[in-house]
């Protein structure tokens, strides 16, 4: 999984050339990756539900593979996602703005070096200790799911405001912007595809963490794998994990277009 | 939480030991197939996106996902464990040797030909000692990432800390479940610090000295 750290941890490669291939051309792989995987989740769905349409299945199997809990678990596990990846958002644009600013701005490597080392931690084992912490639920997964986002976002934020060419920061002052104006008009939208790139990256982690919570009764289409795992079905498991991959790849897909379509033009 | 740990020492010593054995024999292995594939796909050029695509889906799919998909092939034990640490810790190091083996200055393969090297005399010492630096790169974020996948992994008794995170986990509201819980976590994240210094050494040794930054 993208897990981590790790996952994270997943792709620093490509975050890391993120600035400077922000250019206009769209690269041959940016294009497959546009192209191949909701190709791939739609194949992959099809051949499932031919082949939960077809298939023998048992009382067991067939209680557990309805296709309503199906639903309501998928529903569940977009729901784990989204709110994680919205407050993520809310939560480290902002603060990576403010580490960019003036006397925050001796903090950002130590905010930068915590957020780190926490992403070091295995995502299963921030999951059970906030469980412990906190008890089960919804909520605690987002809470979860969002510590382990975050630093993506951060990091991007920082980096791609930092990577703003000060000459053009001094074009703006020069017009007579207010500091608040050149943050909106000028640092922002030119650091919007960095910020984007780290956005994507945590939709993936959040996506992979998600199949977690149903650890922590928090839903998700975990449980089906999960329920596959201690009934040592075969079915459950595959179906579970199938379903999971294909969320994961929607929503990295999902990240990709958001990626394409916020790109000021002009960049 | 001092006491759980001195009298349980020993054995949490020897998961630690596990973790990260689990994890370094899984990247060795990782870093052989991602350089051979490299290899390929240095010689025929059309694979380039094919290998970036198939490496960006691969990260994409959630480590408990792929862990389902071998239990039926696989079943519960070490050896599920073992190939899905290895699975995602060829990923990013085959994206890394794809881009050092392209960087690799062409002028100086035609020179270790013309001085009449055979191609595995260039492949072994003109192009993958200097694709090494990026190459280990990709190796060192391999095993950081993989350290949290074992952890997952040992949701089907895969070996190392990761067991002790769902021992705190189904032992929720006993006296030790804290303590097991962060014992693995805690655990890990040391693991993957020691290691990570050790690839640090690993780099210093293995970088060629004339291109050593």
């Amino acid at each position: 999984m993208a897990d981590t750290s790790t996952t994270a941890p997943a792709q620093p490669a490509e975050d890391e050339l993120a600035p400077k291939g922000s250019g206009r051309v769209i690269t041959r792989e940016m294009t497959l990756m546009l192209v191949v995987p909701p190709a791939l989740v739609a194949a992959v769905f099809g051949a499932f539900v031919w082949w939960r349409q077809t298939a023998d299945l048992d009382s067991v199997e067939a209680q557990q593979l309805r296709w309503s809990e199906l639903r309501r678990l998928g529903v569940e596990h977009v729901q784990l996602t989204v709110v994680a990846a919205l407050i993520v958002v809310a939560v480290a644009v902002p603060l990576g703005v403010l580490l960019t600013r003036g006397r925050f701005r001796a903090a950002a490597p130590v905010v930068i070096g915590i957020a780190n080392a926490g992403q070091a931690a295995p995502s299963v084992g921030l999951i059970v200790l906030l469980f412990l912490w906190l008890d089960g639920g919804f909520w605690t997964a987002i809470w979860a799911l969002s510590l382990y986002g975050i630093l993506p976002v951060l990091r991007n934020t920082i980096v791609g405001i930092q990577g703003v060419d000060p000459t053009l920061l001094e074009a703006g002052r020069g017009l007579g912007m207010t500091n608040l104006a050149t943050l909106g008009k000028v640092e922002l939208p030119l650091a919007v595809p960095v910020i984007m790139s780290g956005v994507r990256t945590a939709l993936v982690l959040i996506a992979g963490t998600a199949s977690l919570a149903c650890f922590i009764d928090a839903g998700g289409l975990g449980e089906v794998l999960q329920t596959g795992i201690t009934l040592f079905r075969f079915s459950l498991m595959v179906t579970g994990a199938v379903l999971i991959a294909l969320i994961a790849l929607l929503i990295e897909w999902l990240g990709r277009v958001l990626e394409l379509a916020t790109r000021p033009k002009g960049i | 939480m001092w006491d759980f740990i001195s009298e349980r020492g020993d054995i949490i010593a020897y998961n630690a030991l596990q973790h990260a054995n689990l994890v370094l024999q899984a990247v060795f292995v990782a870093t052989i197939v991602a350089v051979g594939i490299a290899v390929l796909v240095d010689r025929f050029q059309f694979l380039d996106p094919v290998a970036n695509t198939v490496s960006a889906i691969g990260l994409t799919i959630p480590s408990f996902a792929l862990v389902g998909l071998l239990l039926p092939l696989t079943m519960i034990g070490a050896l599920t464990a073992f190939i899905c640490v290895a699975f995602y810790a060829t990923l990013p190091i085959l994206r890394n040797a794809v881009v050092g083996f392209a960087q690799v200055d062409k002028t100086l393969i035609e020179s270790a030909r013309g001085m009449g090297m055979s191609d595995l005399g260039v492949l072994l010492r003109v192009r993958l000692p200097l694709a090494w630096p990026v190459i280990h790169a990709g190796v060192r974020t391999s095993v950081q990432m993989s350290m949290g996948i074992a952890a997952i992994a040992a949701y089907v008794l895969g070996p190392g800390l990761g067991g002790y995170i769902f021992t705190g986990l189904t032992q929720a509201g006993g006296v030790n479940a804290v303590n097991y819980a962060l014992v693995g976590t805690v655990g890990i994240v040391l693991v993957a610090l020691v290691a990570d210094l050790l690839m640090l050494l690993l780099g210093r040794v293995t970088i060629s000295k004339g291109i050593r930054a």
